[in-house]
């Protein structure tokens, strides 16, 4: 997946899951949108089914702290990149 | 330190309408909340009861995303009962932030429907990804203390939070509850009530226990019957109140509309067994709570009977009135408009109470047609009476043992 599959990828699930239109790439998702704990599971289920693999625990606990749709991507991508390394 | 607590908001969602404009027309009127069972596909196709006392007309919710993501049908029932008796007192977004004000809110066991959906997939199942359609949120939408919490989040109140469970006097002890927190003064104010959705599997529970009205399927309306000769039991329903309790001073300084004052609150156990109903242990409550509001039980005008329509539970009722409070006050049971709202039966027959006192009517018991001679030793109501009400008790009792009274005045 490019960057902006990616990018409009997870807009789509904001959208439609999260209720939130269009949010700004650097935007504080838990400031601007009330994002919180909660939605960040639901978030990491959808981004199983985006990339069509289980994340592990350890994978999971390092996207606790994201902030940001830009820090969202940026996750996805190592993940890609680590998924890629391994096979 | 003990100090008054007085209602400064109500509003309530009930099988005869929703606040009290609808609720005073139907009490007027004599409408029966009470509907056919709505088939679900799983139970009730198995229940001889096929009568409920049905919220059945829209409610238009306005809650964020934020909010409806951890909410069931039963918190959707207490935020928007919640919202409007928050509206209704006027208290300021500071006051309700600040930590003085706190939530007393309860429903039987959160929401059935939400658990019946985890426990369909959790045993249908057939690979992880399916388990995995359990979502983070289910617990928290079905958990027992689901409305209070959700209340506290959707209006950002920081106090002390209650969420008693103790099945049909979940709502009466929410309130009495908040009655003692600010009685005591550990808090200035307390929302207080209770909810409940609607739920086949809980009329399967009564009428597995026989305890369900079955002979006026084809009536619904004509069931149920307390105190009267035919009645043949209850009738679940669903519903939800809330109330605004705050300490008198605070109240009066503030300027609030005192709609009544709690005067008094009883609780207590029946010690032994967890069904049958127990004229030692509800006769001992009445006592208490006349005690507790310092009053002589002659100054109970008006007594709103828990009066479930249940063959026993009515005669033992009726006898422990006549004990403690004699023919004096008159007796209603309101279950016979709404059914048995479950946990928010006490938060309903506490509001539906207030609106007869504002305005001066008590209504009557309907379908009660011939007084069962087993109950005459009471004043029963029969039509509709203008009468003004000064001091009523609201009983409730729970599967459990658990008898509570309620004791409100209304204001000079």
């Amino acid at each position: 997946m490019t960057r902006q599959e990616i990018e409009q990828e997870i807009k789509e699930i904001f959208r439609r899951e999260f209720e939130i239109e269009n949010p700004g790439f650097d935007d504080d998702l838990r400031e601007k949108y009330e994002f919180d704990s909660i939605d960040a599971i639901e978030l990491l289920l959808e981004i199983e089914r985006m990339l069509g693999s289980e994340l592990t625990q350890e994978e999971k606990k390092q996207a606790m702290d994201i902030r940001t749709i830009n820090q969202i991507c940026d996750y996805i991508e190592r993940i890609i990149q680590a998924r890629k390394t391994a096979a | 330190m003990e100090r008054r607590v007085v209602i400064t908001a109500a509003s309530a969602i009930t099988p005869i309408g929703h606040g009290k404009k609808q609720i005073v027309e139907s009490l007027l009127s004599g409408k029966s909340g009470i509907m056919p069972l709505r088939e679900d596909a799983m139970v009730s196709s198995f229940i001889h009861s096929r009568v409920y006392g049905t919220v059945n007309y829209p409610i238009e919710y306005d809650f964020k995303r934020a909010h409806r993501k951890t909410m069931g049908p039963v918190a959707y029932y207490a935020c928007q009962a919640a919202k409007e008796a928050l509206e209704q007192s006027g208290l300021t977004h500071d006051f309700i932030t600040s930590g003085k004000l706190g939530v007393s809110f309860g429903s039987i066991h959160g929401s059935p429907t939400v658990q019946r959906d985890i426990y369909r997939i959790f045993f249908n199942a057939k690979d992880k990804a399916e388990y995995q359609s359990i979502g983070a949120v289910e617990y928290l939408k079905s958990m027992v203390h689901t409305t209070a919490v959700n209340i506290t989040k959707m209006f950002g109140i920081t106090g002390r939070v209650v969420s008693s469970g103790t099945a049909c006097t979940t709502g009466s002890q929410a309130i009495g509850f908040g009655y003692e927190a600010i009685k005591y003064g550990l808090q200035e104010a307390m929302l207080c009530g209770a909810a409940d959705e609607y739920d086949t599997t809980t009329v399967a529970v009564f009428d597995n226990l026989l305890a369900c009205s079955t002979a006026f399927n084809n009536e619904p309306h004509r069931t149920p019957r307390p105190f009267d000769k035919l009645r043949d039991g209850l009738v679940v329903g669903e519903g939800a109140g809330a109330l605004m309790l705050e300490e008198y001073e605070f109240a009066k300084k503030r300027g609030a509309n005192i709609i009544a004052e709690v005067i008094g609150f009883a609780c207590n156990n029946n010690g032994g067994d967890l069904i049958l109903p127990n004229l030692a242990g509800i006769t001992q409550t009445l006592k208490l709570g006349v005690e507790n509001a310092k009053i002589s039980p002659q100054e109970v005008d008006l007594v709103s009977a828990h009066a479930t329509a249940t063959k026993m539970g009515d005669i033992i009722e009726a006898q422990a009135i006549g004990a403690v409070f004699g023919e004096h006050p008159f007796v209603i049971g309101l279950k016979s408009y709404i059914g048995h709202t479950m946990a928010a039966c006490g938060a309903i027959e506490t509001i539906m109470t207030i609106y007869m006192m504002e305005d001066g009517f008590i209504a009557p018991t309907i379908n009660l047609e011939e007084i069962d001679e087993r109950c005459t030793m009471v004043k029963h109501v029969q039509k509709v009476l203008a009468q003004p009400v000064k001091t009523a008790a609201i009983q409730n009792f729970a599967f459990g043992g658990v008898n509570t009274i309620l004791l409100i005045r209304k204001p000079d």
